[in-house]
């Protein structure tokens, strides 16, 4: 069990000079999963391999239970990692990985017999202890992987996009066996992926990140519904929310704006300080767009149907705003009798709708999160 | 249609095979007769076979002093071009240093130059180290002369194994030395037999440099041995050939011994 805490913490990489990871602040709760989410290039291995001892600190302070861990060694952070490509050592047995960290420790035979066969029980590796990785399946190397991980009972646990390597079905039963494993071990796990539906399934809370930097940090539901920034609203989400520049209306209502050719009124609550004529972000999730009047605050619009995809349970249409030619990405529950072409007209459920500044920043989640 | 591929391929193989192995079943034959009757017909077939050529070879002509001392040397050899070469390679392949690059282009250089340029200075230094007319200096030569091609090789396979093996190992609590040691060196077993088997046959049929270092009758290897048979007017065929089956010995054993990982080694996608 252990509090992992990120501060300041800084990589900065000799031959490019420019920062990889920048100024990461993040406290790891006892028992929480924190999953660290972002595009590739984003900075979230690298923040983790800093946590692994992998990879040297530039600046700030790493602490594992308010002990400074920047200079201890990673094996000495009681610390275990599960790799994208498993590392499973290809010349041993599934038993000797398992018991290769554990014969380290000087732990005593008998003991390390007895917790890799409790672990291969567990994760039902049992019949596969004398094989070697390479006579494994993809699911089952994962779980040895896991397995060697689990073997040595760390304070903290790290997974470095552990189920990218698996095909779809193998990745949603092992997300599944990840998550029951965090809830029987209650261990501290920071997991990285650039998978958003493994985020928001598997975290207790979600980090994401860009460009070396974290851009907001939440649970599942808080971050999805209430987006710090344009980064975060056009991130998660499948399709992600729609995002669409315009302004303040001028001369008008400080709290409306122009959208497909007509004003209009948020309500009190959407665009708290703006002036005027001031450039926004008018952000709306495609589940929040209908086609039949939504809510007593919903608005209509016309849309010109660009392109429609009828995917059974669900009909995702592509529509252009047909006043101001804004690009519109429409979820809609069930079929949908249209082709690309026709006119129609949707509903905007302004009371699920976000605004954000000129620097991408919301202006409704502060509001949302003091009510 | 596919019967008649087959035989082609069959009748190519065969003809193939006679070609490469023809020269080495006549040398057998050779051994296993006289000088005489050999010159009375280079091709005949060996009746009676001459066994008694082997025991005379190894006890009268000094064969079991030669074999002692080729395997002496290339053994001792070997066994530092390895784990040298091993270790050199691992460190360039998974290291960032400074000039790393350029220690490594300046050891692949070394590979384009012809042997003979270095002899006169290689002699002028074992000559003033005392180190002439020693099996130790010959080691010594032979693991120089071996090590930028034993890098060479090794590099290419250490750099493909994957990182995050040796990050594991790392975080499993493994010093540097014993991740070298547990896990690149076995990982990357097929490429070192590869070298081994390379250096042992390289270095057992190495004659240019053990000619102008070794000149005593109690250090000279087998090269130098068969060598003796050849005199100025005549030559012992029979002895040579049988000499030479005594030198090829081990060469086929090692073969034998490490074929399937040297294969493996060739082949490689070894590491996943």
């Amino acid at each position: 069990m252990a509090i992992v805490t990120l501060d300041s913490l800084t990589k900065t990489y000799e031959h490019t000079g420019r920062p990889a990871v920048e100024d990461v602040s993040l406290e790891i709760g006892d028992g929480e999963l924190m999953v660290l989410l972002g595009p590739s290039g984003c900075g979230k291995t690298t923040t983790l391999r800093m946590i692994a001892g992998l990879e040297s600190i530039s600046s700030g302070t790493l602490s594992i239970d308010g002990r400074v861990v920047n200079r201890v060694p990673a094996k000495d952070r009681d610390i275990a990692m599960v790799f994208q490509s498993y590392a499973l050592y290809p010349h041993m047995s599934v038993k000797e990985n398992l018991a290769f960290g554990l014969r380290r420790r000087s732990i005593a035979k008998a003991e390390i017999e007895r917790r890799v066969a409790n672990v291969a029980d567990v994760l039902g590796l049992k019949d596969l202890l004398h094989r070697r990785p390479h006579a494994l399946s993809g699911g089952q190397r994962q779980r040895v992987a896991l397995g060697r991980a689990i073997v040595r009972d760390p304070k903290v646990f790290l997974f470095d996009e552990p189920l990218s390597n698996l095909d779809a079905a193998l990745r949603v039963s092992t997300r599944g066996e990840i998550a029951s494993l965090h809830r029987r071990l209650g261990a501290t796990m920071i997991y990285v992926t650039h998978d958003q539906v493994e985020a928001m399934t598997l975290g207790t809370r979600i980090c994401i990140m860009s460009s070396g930097r974290v851009e907001q940090v939440g649970s599942p539901i808080d971050v999805y519904r209430y987006p710090a920034n344009t980064f975060v609203a056009g991130f998660l989400g499948n399709p992600p929310m729609n995002l669409l520049e315009t302004r303040v209306v001028e001369g008008g209502d400080a709290r409306s704006i122009q959208l497909g050719g007509e004003t209009v009124r948020l309500g009190v609550d959407r665009v708290p300080e703006s002036r005027a004529g001031t450039p926004v972000t008018f952000g709306i999730r495609p589940e929040h767009v209908a086609v039949a009047p939504a809510g007593a605050a919903s608005v209509a619009v016309t849309t010109e149907i660009q392109q429609i995809e009828r995917l059974g349970a669900e009909t995702v249409v592509i529509a252009h705003l047909a006043a101001s030619g804004h690009r519109l990405v429409i979820r809609h529950t069930g079929d949908l009798e249209k082709r690309p072409g026709d006119d129609l007209v949707v509903w905007l459920d302004l009371a699920q709708a976000h605004v954000f500044d000129a620097e991408g920043d919301s202006l409704t989640a502060r509001i949302d999160r003091r009510t | 249609m596919a019967i008649l591929k087959r035989s082609a391929l069959l009748i190519l193989l065969t003809l193939y095979t006679a070609f490469a192995a023809g020269p080495f079943v006549w040398a057998a034959m050779l051994s296993l007769r006289t000088t005489t009757e050999i010159h009375r017909d280079h091709f005949a077939l060996p009746n009676p076979v001459h066994w008694e050529k082997f025991p005379d070879a190894w006890y009268n002509s000094n064969y079991s002093v030669y074999f002692a001392n080729s395997l002496q040397v290339v053994l001792a050899a070997v066994v530092v071009l390895t784990l040298v070469g091993a270790m050199a390679a691992h460190c360039l392949a998974r290291y960032r240093f400074r000039l790393n690059r350029t220690i490594y282009f300046i050891l692949f250089s070394t590979i384009i130059f012809p042997p003979q340029i270095t002899i006169i200075s290689l002699f002028q230094i074992l000559v003033s180290y005392g180190l002439y007319n020693s099996k130790i200096g010959l080691t010594l030569v032979y693991v120089a002369i071996q090590l930028p091609l034993t890098i060479y090789i090794l590099e290419s396979f250490f750099a493909r194994i994957p990182n995050d093996l040796f990050d594991a190992a790392r975080m499993d609590g493994y010093s540097d030395f014993e991740i070298f040691w547990r896990i690149a060196f076995p990982v990357a077993l097929p490429a070192i037999a590869t070298t081994v088997i390379l250096n042992f046959i390289l270095l057992w049929n190495e004659f240019l440099f053990a000619v102008v270092l070794i000149t005593d009758e109690s250090n000279r290897t087998l090269p130098l041995g068969i060598q003796r048979f050849i005199g100025d007017t005549q030559e012992d065929v029979g002895m040579i050939a049988t000499g030479l089956m005594i030198a090829i010995i081990p060469v086929i054993v090692v073969y034998a011994f490490f074929s399937e990982r040297l294969i493996q080694g060739m082949t490689a996608g070894a590491v996943k």
